[in-house]
């Protein structure tokens, strides 16, 4: 992205938290909009235009698809992950309140599903945390043991969006699938493009995803469902029955276009890019790691290249944010941006201490990360915390004062 | 985190980091690393004086309304009285940094960190 932002813009390294759409998505949406395009509704089956954008609808259905190891007759456009993993959690929940009414999720998930399990807790269902182990790997095992009779669904994130791990799924696929009754709900919204996923392969029952963490648009996602294994979701939002009457509401044509295109470019760049990437997280963690007191967050031997998670001893976190925020985009570990904000819940359910937990960094790389932002990141960082350190007197503690 | 041009000017460009030591030094401490803020303030009185700062140096872990402010209380030490007090009102100092009222408890720390300083008069 340098060359087209110009050197007086941070380098950004905040994939994670959304992508630049790729010029080659762009294109594609930008054929759906105007009046000499693909601007139908999909819904118009009485003319040209619908017709001609119900099959490029139908075509981006199988782009997702594809990119998820699925059928294309189980996607499920949406507006985004958060809505689909809200549609999966409390559609479940309606549809299989009679049959039990406890769920299992991680600690470590995203808040689009653990705000629902809470909600669900407060109309009197039962929800099982279970804490990942120090480098924020699930052993399926715990999965198992954690099911019971009345075990619905089991919701797990398949890439960590703080710190990259990605977590067994096929095994905890096969544990729910032993217990015979609870379904897998896998949060994929950090996966496309990143590794592999093999939704029908892997035996999983639910799955969201979403277009802009993969240089696609964003207010567009989906919901994968195994309708032919009889899963099924009771629908949230009623009117017009499109999306096989799961998600009511006019098709965004140029959204969904864009999601399949950019879906398709994952399924054909993402073994490229991840390898070019990880080469890039290489250098900066080798780079930041030569300042002393760097803690890497997750098991980079389980995580996703894209994200590197790094908690600095002696500086204080947002003194931190604000010496390479004019220089460097990045996020915080901090899952609250206010002013006095709150220290990642995931990295303090992996153990780390309240003050390691707010001193992080999330550096993400994506498509676009070039070498040049990858540097000037590890100068501005180094620079910003030997110059915190030295104000904070905590110069030579490196590796003693966490 | 929007911060003023006095907060970013003190926290990026701090003057008077550091330590001093010797005879006529007072050093005084508040808060801890381990509860995200803490400050310390060393003040050297002008030789023969028990109430007159010659010049002072601080070290901060905090945020950066906390860093800002240490640098700029430092900044004002030389010429001032020990019996004179704190710098500055707390308040006062909120408002030069626009600091929200969350930041309170940290710029007492602050003050703390001055007032045991100047309680620490070598006898």
């Amino acid at each position: 992205m340098s060359a087209a932002a110009g050197d007086a813009r941070p380098a950004y390294l905040d994939n994670a938290a959304t992508t630049a759409v790729d010029p080659r998505v762009v294109r594609r949406m930008a054929e759906c909009l105007t009046a000499e395009g693909d601007f139908g509704n999909p819904a118009s089956a009485g003319h040209v235009f619908g017709e001609r954008a119900a099959q490029l609808v139908e075509a981006a259905r199988r782009q997702v698809a594809d990119a998820a190891g699925a059928r294309a007759a189980d996607v499920v456009f949406t507006s985004g992950a958060t809505e689909a993993d809200n549609l999966a959690i409390f559609g479940v929940a309606e549809l299989r309140r009679e049959e039990g009414r406890h769920l299992v999720t991680v600690r470590t998930e995203h808040k689009a599903v653990l705000d629902p399990c809470r909600a669900l807790e407060r109309r009197g269902w039962r929800v099982t945390y279970l804490v990942p182990d120090g480098d924020g790997i699930l052993d399926p095992r715990r999965v198992a043991e954690a099911l019971r009779p009345d075990t619905v669904l089991v919701s797990v994130m398949h890439v960590n969006n703080e710190i990259g791990t990605v977590q067994d799924v096929a095994g905890i696929a096969r544990a729910c699938a032993l217990h015979g009754r609870a379904w897998l709900h896998v949060d994929a919204a950090q996966s496309v493009g990143k590794c592999g996923l093999s939704f029908e392969r892997d035996g999983i029952h639910l799955m969201s995803l979403s277009a802009h963490k993969a240089h696609g648009p964003k207010g567009v996602g989906a919901l994968i469902l195994a309708r032919a294994r009889g899963v099924l979701v009771e629908p949230r939002e009623l009117g017009g029955g499109q999306e096989l009457g799961l998600r009511s509401g006019t098709l965004a044509t140029h959204q969904i276009v864009g999601m399949g295109e950019a879906c398709a470019l994952a399924t054909a760049e993402g073994a490229a890019d991840t390898a070019r990437i990880a080469g890039l997280a290489e250098r900066l963690w080798r780079g930041l790691e030569a300042l002393g007191g760097v803690w890497r967050n997750g098991d980079p031997a389980r995580s996703v290249p894209h994200i590197v998670n790094l908690s600095f001893e002696g500086v204080e976190g947002e003194s931190l944010l604000a010496a390479v925020r004019p220089h460097l985009a990045v996020s915080t570990g901090s899952a609250c941006a206010s002013a006095i904000g709150e220290p990642s819940y995931v990295l303090r359910a992996l153990g780390r201490s309240e003050r390691l937990a707010e001193s992080s960094l999330r550096f993400s790389l994506g498509r676009f990360t070039t070498r040049e932002e990858v540097e000037r990141g590890i100068a501005v960082v180094s620079a910003a915390v030997i110059r915190l350190r030295r104000i904070a007197g905590t110069s030579g503690c490196a590796g003693a004062c966490a | 985190m929007r911060l003023n041009d006095a907060t970013r000017r003190y926290f990026e460009d701090p003057p008077c980091v550091g330590e001093l030591a010797g005879p006529g030094v007072c050093r005084g401490a508040a808060g801890s690393r381990e509860a995200g803020t803490w400050v310390q303030f060393d003040l050297r009185l002008v030789p023969g004086s028990t109430d007159r700062i010659e010049c002072a140096r601080f070290l901060a872990y905090g945020c950066p309304h906390t860093i800002a402010a240490a640098a700029w209380v430092a900044q004002q030490a030389p010429g001032r009285l020990l019996r004179q007090g704190f710098p500055e009102d707390v308040h006062r100092l909120r408002e030069r940094f626009e600091a929200p009222i969350e930041k309170l408890g940290r710029l007492l720390t602050v003050e703390d960190a001055w007032l045991a300083a100047a309680a620490a008069v070598p006898a």
